[in-house]
């Protein structure tokens, strides 16, 4: 680190952007601290991280979407404080974020001068120049057959994609930050895509590039930062370290022993739910799995790889999936939430609990019983006594934390709030619960209850399928595990093998050199 | 332990406030004008209750529907068509027949935000204009010649023991719906869908059958006040519904609903008629002129909702 300042005080004047002493807090939260970073004109410069390293705060800060709590940055050594993307632009920083930010019903050519269209002297604008203007940047960025006038919805997403670029090229940027701009594209696209990112760079000019596709980073990128725990933690030429490096470097933390001892299961256990080749709308490409009784297995793999299709699927959320769900032998039909609370038994803790697992202006004990309410009720009425008796006993038994029953669930703190979710779902005697992420955003002591709860249900007879993006809860609380990477199960672990090494590489679907920890007897 | 005063809810208990204010000036006017008190008459008061029992029942429909963060802009002619489907069958099944009527728009109303997910505040105007058109072609565009029943004419504009019949049916109807809002899970399925309808979707609530039921309920109010108000006139015609539309909507967002749902009693919504039947009578007697009455009205409305935003946002 010491030589890495001393380097960057030699030629200031060939870095683009520098950020000295940059920390980020959201409310208690650090999602940055201190950090050190620098980056080279006329280079692609890739970031590295796992899901939470504090890679999309870096990247908003330097676009000003946020302002750092502290720190300075400077772009082409002059000190900024950027107010808006706009601002940021102005000194020639752009983003393309990870969602395209084009807008279907408009042309292309409206899409790529929206920031800024070109004007005639009755200050409206000037289509013809919003044409050419048009015309010229998608041929820099090899799409001269896209006809500027058709609408955005008619092309094709790498197309789509293209387009961004072009418009993005429009704001004319000395520094373009590009944030998993490839994840929605297949391989033969992505290699066009390269083809302009690296005709850019002989262009001189510089970019930063977010990617969780590691073959992607050795492909095109010259610098590599790697970032943990809001933390930078080294720069370096590509090729200055191997991959376990990396990935030894992404992982760094130790993890505690915050987890309930698993159980040894024999090998046959009762199987409760087997999925067969399902697929859906190209998010899910023949995933099977089975479940075990009082078994727990964890979805793993970097966001967004079909984690979350696949659990909305066995609830029955998910319309016209091909494949077969089989629950106990027998293959079902999922319709509805419904149709999978009544005859499967199936619970789901849904990803975002403050919009899709509770209601927060309704009481805690209306949130509790919601799922109840066709057990609770005797003729048209509601068993109000029953009800009550009810939740007070899964308000004990879950160690609620609440003052009255009849406050508003927003009231709570997080932690409290998913007990109420799962509480809500283990009022309805289910027997499998699908979990997701249902440790995102709460405080490490009732992370540690909840694993416990956890391992208390599977012990009871529930089978659980968790997904999280945290590694350590996978290895922590899962029998076995299965990773994600664009909609396939591209491998499962099971026992020793359950290490974060290997779940990081599996993740980013990259072979490992060497020591694979306790694969082989 | 909350006195009673306090349990109330705060926009009821402004707008029962608002009822006295009107009634005490609006004598206050009479006194000075005319030497007489009129307005605390109990005939005067119960001679309103029973025009406020016709807005009431539109607007208790209103409400379920409301209450889910939707609108029923069918109403005017739901009201129509069930009081000329009545009227034209005349006989026994007269009621029936109108109530029908209602019950067949509700199902399509449902139908159509619930499945095809047109947005309620669409589909219904067009549901409207659609049985505007076809109550036309049933009349031929000429007031219809048939009258109502005797039963009709009953519940409409009789008494029982001393009290107008119109008030018992809405109280009936009302009583229902508290019911249901409060004992059922149907009920707390119509909280629960207004506050997150995701939220509900994914605890396994038939999300689809609740919005058809709410629609329903909707229609079934909205022709059982049409019954009644043919009943009133003796007869039905042509716009006998168009000017409950937007009062309904006032009173149930003036008794304290969020107009986005998810909030509301329906102690509040009766309130809220009562207060607008009032208003309006009150501005009549005193003689306002026309456009007063309407600038005094939508202020009213806008003034109580501004009201009720301030006292929200201070409790939370």
């Amino acid at each position: 680190m010491v030589e890495q300042v001393a380097h960057k005080r030699a030629d200031d004047s060939d870095l683009i952007l520098q950020l000295e002493g940059i920390s980020k807090r959201y409310g208690g939260v650090k999602a940055l601290s201190q950090v050190d970073f620098s980056c080279k004109k006329g280079s692609i410069h890739a970031i590295l991280g796992e899901n939470g390293a504090g890679k999309s705060t870096l990247i908003k800060i330097i676009s000003g979407v946020v302002q750092p709590t502290e720190g300075t940055l400077k772009v082409a050594g002059q000190v900024q404080q950027f107010a808006s993307p706009t601002q940021a632009s102005e000194y020639g920083v752009v983003c393309i974020f990870q969602e395209l930010s084009l807008i279907p019903d408009l042309s292309v050519a409206d899409n790529i001068c929206i920031t800024d269209p070109p004007r005639n002297r009755f200050g409206l604008i000037d289509k013809a120049e919003q044409i050419r203007v048009a015309t010229d940047l998608l041929a820099r960025v090899n799409c001269a057959d896209v006809n500027p006038r058709e609408l955005v919805k008619n092309l094709p997403l790498s197309r789509r994609q293209m387009v961004e670029i072009a418009k993005a090229l429009g704001r004319k940027p000395k520094l373009l930050i590009l944030d998993e701009a490839t994840s929605a594209l297949s391989a033969a696209d992505v290699e066009k895509v390269y083809e302009i990112l690296r005709g850019l760079r002989e262009e001189g000019l510089t970019m930063l590039y977010i990617s969780h596709r590691m073959h992607e980073i050795e492909e095109l990128a010259d610098r590599l930062s790697v970032f943990r725990n809001g933390e930078h933690i080294e720069t370096f030429d590509k090729g200055a370290r191997s991959n376990d490096e990396i990935i030894e470097m992404m992982i760094g933390r130790e993890y505690s022993s915050v987890f309930p001892p698993k159980p040894t299961h024999d090998d046959k256990l009762l199987t409760v739910l087997e999925v067969e080749n399902l697929s859906w709308d190209g998010r899910l490409n023949n995933v099977s799995l089975t479940l075990g009784e009082g078994e727990i297995i964890g979805l793993g793999g970097l966001d967004g790889q079909g984690q979350h299709e696949i659990l909305l699927a066995l609830f029955g959320v998910l319309r016209g999936y091909e494949g077969k769900i089989k629950l106990h032998g027998k293959e079902v039909a999922m319709g509805s939430p419904k149709q999978a609370k009544s005859d499967g038994s199936i619970a789901l803790i849904p990803e975002d609990r403050k919009t899709e697992g509770l209601m927060l202006p309704m009481s805690i004990q209306d949130n509790i019983s919601i799922a109840t309410l066709d057990q609770l009720t005797k003729g048209l009425i509601i068993d109000k006594s029953a009800e009550a008796a009810k939740i007070a006993e899964m308000i004990e038994k879950m160690s609620i934390k609440i003052g009255n029953v009849d406050d508003a669930v927003a009231t709570l703190s997080g932690g409290n709030q998913q007990k109420v979710v799962i509480a809500k779902w283990l009022m309805t005697g289910a027997k499998i619960v699908l979990l997701d992420d249902p440790t995102r955003g709460i405080d490490v002591g009732t992370k540690q209850e909840l694993y416990q709860l956890f391992r208390d249900l599977a012990d009871s007879g529930h089978s659980i399928i968790l997904y999280s993006t945290d590694y350590d809860e996978l290895i922590g609380c899962c029998d076995r595990v299965s990773i994600f990477y664009q909609g396939e199960i591209i491998r499962e672990l099971t026992g020793d093998e359950i290490n974060e090494t290997n779940i990081v590489a599996a993740s980013l679907n990259m072979e490992i050199s060497g020591q694979q920890a306790g694969t082989m007897p | 332990m909350k006195s009673w005063i306090e349990n109330i809810d705060k926009p009821i208990k402004y707008a029962l406030g608002f009822i006295v204010l009107v009634l005490i000036v609006g004598n206050i006017y009479t006194l000075i004008n005319l030497g007489t008190m009129p307005f605390f008459s109990p005939n005067y008061l119960l001679q309103q209750l029973q025009v406020a029992s016709f807005l009431g029942l539109i607007a208790t429909g209103m409400m379920v529907v409301i209450l889910l963060g939707h609108i029923d802009l069918s109403v005017p002619w739901t009201l129509t068509c069930a009081a000329m489907t009545a009227t034209a069958v005349g006989g026994d099944g007269a009621m029936l027949a109108g109530l029908t009527a209602g019950l067949i728009i509700g199902l399509i109303n449902g139908i159509g935000v619930a499945f095809l997910r047109v947005p309620s505040m669409i589909f219904t105007l067009g549901v409207n204009t659609v049985v505007q058109g076809l109550m036309i072609v049933h009349t031929g565009g000429y007031a219809p010649q048939t009258a109502s029943t005797p039963i009709m004419n009953f519940l409409a504009t009789g008494y029982i023991a001393g009290i107008p019949t119109a008030l018992f049916v809405w109280a009936a109807i009302g009583g229902l719906i508290i019911f249901m809002l409060n004992r059922t899970p149907m009920g707390r399925y119509l909280y629960a869908m207004g506050n997150r309808e995701v939220a509900a979707y994914l605890s396994g609530v038939n999300t689809r059958l609740i919005l058809i039921a709410a629609f329903v309920i909707c229609s079934l109010c909205a022709a059982m006040a049409g019954i009644l108000l043919a009943g009133y006139s003796a007869k039905a015609y042509q716009g006998m519904g168009d000017l409950y539309l937007l009062p309904a909507i006032a009173a149930v967002v003036i008794g304290g609903t969020n107009i986005l749902g998810g909030k509301g009693t329906l102690a509040g919504t009766v309130v809220g008629a009562i207060l607008i039947v009032l208003l309006q009578s009150v501005l009549s007697v005193m003689q306002m002129p026309e456009a007063g009455r309407q600038i005094i009205y939508g202020s009213v409305i806008i003034g109580m909702l501004l009201v009720y935003g301030r006292a929200e946002k201070k409790e939370s």
